[in-house]
């Protein structure tokens, strides 16, 4: 038992740049999302095109070979990027590109009518998208947005192929150093595992709350 | 010119590797998939329990986690020698397992329950009447969810390079370094995953269309 307790110590700065990693790029990815999705519903022709090859390219491209581009290939052409910056903007536009197509989605479901009410009582183009069509649609996009958030904290460990040291750098470290390979993957496993759990309840519960003040409301 | 035909065919030598990976791991993901799921929905509790388990902690852990811990770990062990490529093979391959297991769980859901009762009635086995009436369907309304579950394996084998395999992504970071052509060499990494990932894609897509029996989809997926 004393085995596997005294591995956790040393995780634990590369934990808390896990989190802060996570708690950077979650945001990033959400509005990246958003952005995207009201571009490929409400935009111009171009901008549908643009959104939409940023949806294909990211989501058809391994997350490494992003995070490759940007901290080894962009300083070529002149942007050097800190790892924790190549890091947060790789996950970022890797899961907003995910979270756009939930977005979208959740958006063509929101009945026609509520944007012509909106519009009918005087509301311009996109004050009614903003204040009635993705309030709507963000809550129908919970399930699917929040699966890709858990996606995010798991892939979170590729942070370490640009040289950070998160919580899977940290367990590698300390798995070459004590040799003990099996128990310090396991450990870390489990550790994501559990930030894994906290994420879910977190989504649990504000789907919750969401439900239960649109229920209030009679949407 | 002809510096980058000899890049790209450095390159493309990569692929077979990759596509070997991705065959295997997405094949015993879906041979272990199929029973896995069949046993999620009708198997004995201690089968359920157990699978509970094995799902946990293979859909809980990162992907680059279980590479290690199949690599590194297993490989620690006694007696157990594994190849990189094989240790690879063995942790996509469950992980993959565990995915398709819920595609399946949840397909089977899908389908009606008056079918599995008709069959039983009309004097079927219950593998019988699993293997010819129900999977035929779940396999079907699974078909989306497999497509989906294709691409995310085809890119989780570009993290099996962290164990020593040799495949695209490994040839990319060696040509990189050696040519220092980084920009160009990754980005033309980035366009073959993306090509491979649209082929397939097409190819899902072309099975579901094939497969496609009229009155069996959309309409009667819709829960009454």
């Amino acid at each position: 038992m004393s085995v596997w307790l005294s591995i956790l110590p040393g995780l634990a700065d590369g934990l808390t740049t896990t989190l802060r990693l996570i708690a950077s790029s979650v945001p990033l990815g959400l509005l990246l999302g958003i952005v995207a999705a009201l571009l490929r519903v409400y935009g111009p022709r171009p901008l549908r095109a643009v959104a939409a090859t940023y949806q294909s390219v990211f989501r058809g491209v391994p997350l490494v070979v992003q995070l490759f581009v940007l901290y080894y290939a962009l300083p070529r052409w002149g942007l050097l990027l800190s790892p924790f910056a190549a890091a947060t903007i790789g996950f970022g536009l890797c899961s907003g590109a995910y979270h756009s197509e939930y977005i979208r989605s959740a958006i063509r479901s929101v009945p026609r009518g509520q944007m012509e009410a909106a519009r009918a009582l005087g509301m311009s183009h996109w004050t009614a998208v903003g204040s009635v069509v993705l309030p709507q649609a963000l809550r129908k996009a919970v399930p699917g947005c929040g699966n890709e958030i858990v996606y995010l904290v798991k892939y979170s460990s590729l942070a370490y192929l640009v040289t950070l040291v998160d919580l899977a750098g940290a367990g590698r470290l300390q798995a070459y150093a004590s040799f003990r390979f099996f128990e310090v993957f396991l450990v870390v496993g489990f550790v994501y595992l559990a930030m894994v759990a906290v994420v879910r309840a977190a989504l649990h519960l504000l789907q919750r709350c969401w439900r239960r003040s649109t229920a209030a409301i009679g949407v | 010119m002809s510096e980058f035909v000899r890049l790209l065919s450095v390159l493309l030598a990569g692929v077979g590797t990759t596509l070997l990976l991705l065959a295997a791991a997405l094949g015993a993901g879906f041979a272990l998939g199929v029973p896995i799921g069949i046993l999620h929905v009708f198997g004995p509790w201690p089968a359920r329990a157990l699978l509970r388990v094995f799902d946990l902690v293979l859909r809980g852990f990162p992907a680059i986690v279980l590479l290690f811990l199949f690599y590194f770990g297993l490989g620690s062990i006694e007696g157990i020698d594994l190849s990189s490529l094989h240790a690879a093979i063995l942790a996509l391959g469950l992980r993959s397992a565990a995915y398709q297991g819920q595609l399946v769980r949840g397909a089977i859901g899908m389908v009606e329950p008056g079918q599995l009762e008709a069959a039983r009635a009309l004097g079927m086995s219950l593998p019988r009447a699993l293997l010819q009436v129900v999977l035929p369907q779940a396999l079907r309304f699974a078909l989306p969810g497999l497509a989906n579950e294709f691409s995310i394996v085809l890119k989780d084998t570009a993290l099996a390079f962290v164990v020593g395999v040799v495949e695209l992504m490994s040839r990319a970071k060696f040509l990189a370094a050696s040519t220092r052509q980084l920009t160009l060499v990754y980005l033309v990494v980035a366009l073959v995953y993306w090509l491979l990932t649209q082929a397939g894609l097409l190819a899902f897509l072309a099975a579901e269309r094939r497969t496609s029996v009229p009155g069996l989809g959309t309409d009667s997926r819709r829960p009454r």
